[in-house]
């Protein structure tokens, strides 16, 4: 049975503190998707994916993930419930194997078969990685660390992708190249939800995308409108 | 005008610990005057971690070095007492110096860590040298001031002594709290790196801080040699240090009255567990192990459920009261919790390991 | 030259014991930040634990697994109940709760146990050892204490390796909220990792307790020579932890056999402060310079 929506967030607010983040944002994604986060810096993009994906709990509204009300559930189990968060400035743990943070993807998932399955997958997806096994992750450049936070998400068979500014730091070559990656996800039935700065690029592989500014959606539109916006590039995406 | 304030409350304070102590028995007199020695000590260890943020655990050697030199001032030079606890001070404070210097980078724990070091290893230097009088000590005979005729008890010009010299430390602590130096602490304690860029140096204001907390401890070893008559290395073991600090954790750190709550506690209600556990029939050695683990016990609640001690639960049962009453001389604690700030740097470096 | 020879074999048997010591405190330092001034009195109190169990049923194993197991429990239960609350508080707090651990511990063993020195059986002989006519100056029991600790060292190390925690907890000590987003049970680990520190420190107590005498404060220099051990080798380095722990237990060895025993004490906290001063990350730690 497939679901309407893969991912759904009601009205939700969140913050840090006494500072509001989010104040009662709405998104619905359908599945195999890739649903663009823009605006500019401050705006909420990604208080938005932390309160998605547990790391911030939400202070109203509610989170559903395949029409399942996920609100407030911890990262641990959200991430183990089928929903990785690639972090802003990527979160390779440096001292650790590229091998090591790749079997880091996986190692709660049942079974010697499946995990030794997922990381074979992950060499034969990304044979970058599969020479880079044994350095410690933090000799890779910033274009491998990419590669590796994504391919790591993927150990986890995850249903919703969240990724957040994938492209900071990344010459443009590199950025295309993760861009054609991440649409790639797309069609393995991937739901992706893709912050960036870089509203070009990644309005170029999404199909929908949202605006925040200061916490609120300020509009929400399939991909073709939202470029085709001048006021609207001018003002919030800077292009 | 703070002195002055300062100074009247002293004198205030003088005044009524003086018909109190004519009023209570010799016993009570001498305990007085234990804690107000510790009053002395617990004053410059809580203003050395609530006001510059450096944790010592070492107090208690500084206290040894007061005594000893005290005990040998009075019993090889005879020299005058005023002048002997003056010279006390000076000696630990000379200490404090070279400890302070050792550990002007040293942060958290480190500092902690090699101040314990001092703590544990100093008693041991009393054993070596001859003079020190090995393990069984030194003895001070004391007798109270001629001026004050000779049917005068011994134990109330303890408590005269002893309570004098803390008040007058107490003032001088105040009025550095308030003072340039005392702010410059508070700076450079909360926020390294912003009071350097300010253009504090605070290096020197480490050392200092550890100095003055030094000469306070010193002060204070030198009168309970004067007041408890027998110093020996048994007195000055770690538990020693860590009473100092349970007392300034108790009674808030950073405060002045925080000192006196905590010292309070420290003489008394170990004196009280001691006389009630052997009244049920708990063996000596049970019942004087009660009292160290209820510092251990002290420290950890108070961490966890009352980060701001005695005066900081006083204050907050206080402020609406105190909101009609004018400003008080003795500095209250400003911010509501006596926690050590972290500089920038040392939070960072996980990652890049 | 002799006197050379013993003294570098005992030193390097009692380094172990220090090496003991800092390997528990890396252990949680790497994982929580914190530096655990109860090292020693949690050590001291499973040894007590052990003297019971082998008084009661004759039988020094069964007091050193009992031990050990202790050391599990108080680990786990101490990091859950009184560290927990201030993991993410500024280090003072965390500084003055295990000072107050420290205290609480050796006050209670007194008040249950009592203060006398009381002494703690070895495993092996303790005979001096002999190669022909020449005494080696360690016996049978003090090559156990160093095989025991290195056993401990190396198994810990491949464990860390080797198995899916081990990696977890690596992930956990190296950087929680990444750790947490790939499904890490950080807290889990935490406390694994305590529970690990305290059974080392329990090793560490059974080991050392037959030459120390065992009394309320009979770990006191034991863990602050272990702390200024692991400050040599650098508190992120378990190798570090046991070189330190070596390096410290010979010289120190030295030290007591030629200049005097009562000067040990004294020349640690001058170990201590001449490496805080000169290197203070460290002797093997990957960071070059630290702000200390």
């Amino acid at each position: 049975m497939s679901e309407p929506t893969a991912l759904a967030v009601e009205e939700v607010v969140a913050g840090y503190g006494g500072v509001l983040a989010l104040q009662s944002v709405s998104v619905t994604v359908r599945p195999a998707t890739i649903t663009a986060v823009l605006g500019a810096n401050g705006a909420g993009k990604t208080t938005l994916l932390r309160a998605i994906s547990g790391v911030v709990r939400p202070r109203q509204g509610r989170v559903l993930v395949g029409g399942q009300d996920v609100t407030g559930r911890s990262a641990e189990d959200m991430a183990r419930g089928g929903v990785a968060h690639v972090p802003e400035g990527q979160g390779v743990i440096a001292e650790l194997t590229v091998q090591e943070n790749l079997r880091l993807g996986a190692f709660w998932r049942s079974g010697r078969a499946t995990r030794a399955g997922a990381l074979a997958e992950a060499y034969q997806r990304f044979p970058v990685l599969a020479g880079a096994r044994n350095r410690a992750a933090g000799t890779l450049s910033g274009g491998e660390r990419q590669m590796l936070v994504i391919a790591r998400a993927l150990m986890s068979r995850p249903r919703v992708l969240l990724l957040d500014e994938p492209s900071l730091g990344l010459a443009p070559k590199i950025v295309s190249q993760v861009m054609e990656l991440t649409a790639g996800l797309r069609e393995s039935g991937l739901t992706v939800l893709l912050v960036e700065q870089n509203a070009r690029s990644a309005l170029s592989i999404a199909d929908q995308g949202i605006v925040l500014n200061l916490g609120k959606v300020v509009m929400a539109a399939d991909a073709v409108t939202l470029a085709a916006d001048v006021g609207l590039r001018k003002h919030y995406l800077g292009f | 005008m703070t002195l002055v304030r300062h100074l009247a409350a002293a004198v205030a304070l003088g005044v009524l610990l003086v018909i109190i102590s004519v009023t209570i028995t010799p016993f009570r007199d001498y305990q007085m005057a234990e804690v107000a020695c510790y009053v002395v000590a617990v004053a410059g260890l809580t203003t050395l971690v609530g006001l510059s943020g450096q944790i010592s655990l070492g107090n208690g050697a500084f206290m040894a070095i007061g005594a000893y030199a005290a005990a040998l001032l009075l019993l090889h030079l005879h020299w005058n007492l005023a002048v002997v606890l003056v010279a006390s001070a000076v000696a630990a404070a000379a200490g404090g110096a070279v400890v302070g210097v050792a550990a002007a980078r040293l942060r958290g724990p480190y500092l902690a860590g090699a101040t314990l070091m001092l703590a544990v290893a100093l008693p041991s230097l009393a054993l070596r040298f001859g003079v020190l009088g090995g393990d069984q000590g030194l003895t001070v005979v004391v007798t109270s001031p001629g001026f004050l005729g000779s049917a005068f008890p011994v134990t109330r010009w303890q408590a005269w002594l002893t309570c004098g010299c803390a008040l007058i430390v107490l003032v001088l602590l105040a009025n550095l709290a308030r003072s340039r130096v005392g702010r410059s602490w508070r700076a450079a304690g909360d926020d390294e790196v912003a009071a350097a860029l300010a253009g504090l140096n605070v290096a020197r204001l480490r050392v200092l801080a550890f100095v003055v907390s030094a000469a306070c401890a010193g002060l204070a070893g030198a009168l309970l040699a004067v007041t408890t008559s027998i110093i020996s290395p048994d007195a000055f073991t770690l538990t020693l240090s860590i009473a100092l600090l349970t007392g300034a954790v108790l009674g808030g750190l950073g405060t002045l009255p925080g000192a006196v709550w905590g010292s309070l506690v420290l003489v008394l209600v170990p004196t009280y567990v001691t006389d009630t556990a052997s009244s049920h029939g708990l063996s000596s050695s049970a019942g004087s192990n009660i009292p160290v683990a209820a510092y251990g016990v002290v420290l950890i609640v108070v961490m966890l459920a009352f980060p701001n001690g005695i005066q900081g639960g006083l204050r907050r049962l206080g402020r609406p009261l105190a909101a009609r009453l004018p400003a008080r001389g003795l500095p209250w604690r400003r911010d509501p919790a006596p926690q050590l700030h972290v500089p920038a740097g040392e939070h960072q470096e996980e990652g890049s390991i | 030259m002799e006197e050379f020879g013993q003294l570098t074999l005992g030193g390097i048997s009692v380094g172990m014991i220090y090496a003991a010591i800092a390997l528990s405190l890396v252990l949680i330092w790497r994982a929580t930040r914190i530096l655990n001034y109860a090292q020693g009195g949690m050590a001291m109190f499973t040894t007590y634990v052990a003297l019971l169990v082998i008084n009661h049923t004759g039988s020094y194993w069964a007091g050193f697994v009992v031990a050990l197991a202790a050391g599990l429990v108080l680990g786990a239960v101490i990091e859950r109940v009184v560290i927990r609350p201030v993991e993410n508080k500024p280090p003072l707090n965390a500084i003055i709760i295990t000072i107050g651990l420290l205290v609480f511990l050796e006050g209670l063993a007194g008040i249950i146990y009592g203060g006398q020195f009381r002494s703690f059986p070895a495993a092996f002989s303790i005979d001096g050892l002999h190669i022909g006519s020449a005494a080696l100056g360690i016996s049978a029991n003090d090559v156990f204490v160093a095989l025991a600790v290195l056993a401990a060292a190396l198994l810990l190390g491949a464990g860390f390796r080797y198995t899916s925690a081990g990696l977890q907890m690596r992930a956990a000590a190296f950087s929680p909220p990444v750790a947490r987003l790939l499904g890490v049970r950080v807290g889990r680990m935490l406390t694994l990792g305590w529970a690990l520190a305290g059974l080392i420190g329990a090793l560490a107590g059974v080991l050392v307790s037959p030459s120390t005498f065992l009394y309320p404060n009979s770990m006191d220099s034991i863990f602050v020579l272990g702390f200024t051990a692991a400050v040599i080798g650098g508190l992120d380095s378990p190798a570090g932890a046991v070189a330190g722990g070596l390096i410290l237990g010979v010289a120190l060895s030295y030290v007591g056999g030629y200049l005097g025993s009562d000067l040990v004490n004294l020349f640690g906290l001058a170990a201590l402060v001449l490496v805080l001063m000169v290197r203070p990350s460290g002797l093997f730690s990957p960071a070059a310079t630290r702000q200390v």
